[in-house]
């Protein structure tokens, strides 16, 4: 009986295709983890669980709208601003494992492994790997056609250079 | 205790036998027996200059997913290369033909240049597809949850879904006023989310849904989360709404 169980679980666990990915977690300096000015309670208390580094645009770490929905293995923080809605998520799961002889689809997605910045329905977005979690942050306009945060990428590209890190637990 | 033995053997050999069970059933017919329910392969995209797509791909990425419209008959096809489309032959967005079957897949259809879908042979696509409802009524359609899980963002005219599976769903296009879901919700399989209409924000588009699916991909020690194909799990969904047991 014990053998018949011990063999299942082998094999499932051969079979996993989803689970949780390990973080490389960064060395962070103390003095720059601390804020000046503490991060408002709406944020430390959503993201108190979450088990991956929390990444926001530093000019928006202090704002009260913003709106958190987090669990221990992803977030996903949103702000209105002027007629658009800022995004930045990240997520430390994964559904699918290539096979390690699909060598074609592998060397394919690490070439595309560099940071684009795409325009798509109207919404542009960044995805981008860091410490082994994938996150994506994107803007999404009112008037998406006439709104040059969503036509051009200097808006996103300028909150992508100023990501820091605000929370996580390891 | 022999039927416990039983049920563990059972277990095993489905076990062993998943890799094999996986690919029989994502087969993919191109035309379903039923009532009347047909469509082309994955990754065939018509018209041909709408793009390359993964051709013959049968997998199925998000398995058990429910339709995202709450009623059969829906569409699948481009609004972009349909009547009345951008590309498309001239005509009525609303022309019949817009409302038939066969589906086509639409996921690998051009939309811009930049290189972001890796599953997409030139690695640019539409991230998602294109999904007609019934007729061409506006505001009157539901999208449903695909999957429990949560609404985790809300914006000017996109809905993000994250299943608790880790996939994350985007409904685009849905009547702001009719959403019936807010940030944080947590929702059930086939739960309504919001009526199908052409909001695109201060413009418009066709009436239709733009579903996509994005998940992450494990390869080795590193990891990307993308857009992955959603046509034969669509296909799968729908073959199910068809029977009565979505």
């Amino acid at each position: 009986m014990r053998l018949l169980l011990t063999i299942l679980l082998f094999i499932s666990s051969l079979t996993a295709q989803s689970g949780i990915l390990d973080i490389e977690w960064p060395k962070i300096d103390p003095k720059h983890q601390k804020p000046s000015t503490p991060y408002p309670t709406i944020l430390t208390q959503n993201i108190k669980n979450t088990q991956l580094p929390v990444y926001l645009p530093s000019s928006y770490t202090h704002d009260k709208r913003m709106a958190i929905v987090a669990d221990k293995n992803f977030y996903t923080i949103s702000f209105f601003i002027d007629k658009a809605t800022i995004m930045m998520a990240g997520d430390r799961t994964f559904q699918e494992t290539i096979d390690k002889t699909d060598k074609a689809l592998q060397e394919k997605l690490i070439q595309d492994s560099s940071i684009e910045f795409i325009e798509n329905e109207g919404v542009m977005s960044v995805d981008f790997n860091r410490h082994g979690v994938n996150y994506t942050l994107s803007i999404e306009c009112e008037n998406s056609t006439k709104d040059s945060r969503c036509e051009k990428d200097t808006f996103l590209r300028n909150l992508y250079n100023r990501l820091i890190i605000v929370g996580g637990v390891q | 205790m022999r039927y416990i033995v039983a049920s563990f053997l059972i277990l095993l050999l489905s076990s062993c036998a998943s890799k094999k069970t996986q690919e029989n059933t994502t087969q993919i017919e191109q035309t379903w027996k039923g009532r009347g329910f047909t469509y082309y392969p994955s990754g065939k995209l018509i018209p041909s200059n709408s793009g390359k797509g993964r051709y013959g791909d049968k997998y199925i990425y998000a398995p058990r997913i429910r339709f995202p419209l709450a009623y059969a008959p829906a569409y699948v096809n481009s609004q972009v290369y349909g009547i009345g489309g951008r590309y498309g032959a001239r005509g009525s967005l609303c022309d019949q033909k817009n409302y038939q079957y066969p589906w086509r897949d639409n996921f690998c259809e051009k939309r811009n240049r930049k290189r972001s879908m890796p599953l997409c042979p030139t690695g640019t696509g539409h991230q998602g597809v294109d999904i007609r409802a019934k007729d061409c009524r506006d505001n009157t359609h539901y999208a449903v949850a695909v999957e429990e899980g949560v609404i985790t963002y809300i914006g000017s005219y996109s809905i993000q879904l994250r299943g608790i599976s880790g996939r994350t769903y985007r409904y685009l296009h849905l009547n702001a006023r009719s959403v019936q879901v807010r940030r944080g919700q947590r929702v059930w399989r086939g739960q309504k989310i919001g009526r199908v209409s052409n909001n695109m924000g201060s413009t418009k588009t066709s009436i239709h849904l733009h579903f996509d699916i994005k998940q992450t991909i494990r390869f080795g020690n590193r990891s990307k989360r993308v857009y992955v194909p959603p046509y034969a799990s669509l296909v799968n969904a729908y073959k199910r709404l068809l029977r009565g047991r979505p």
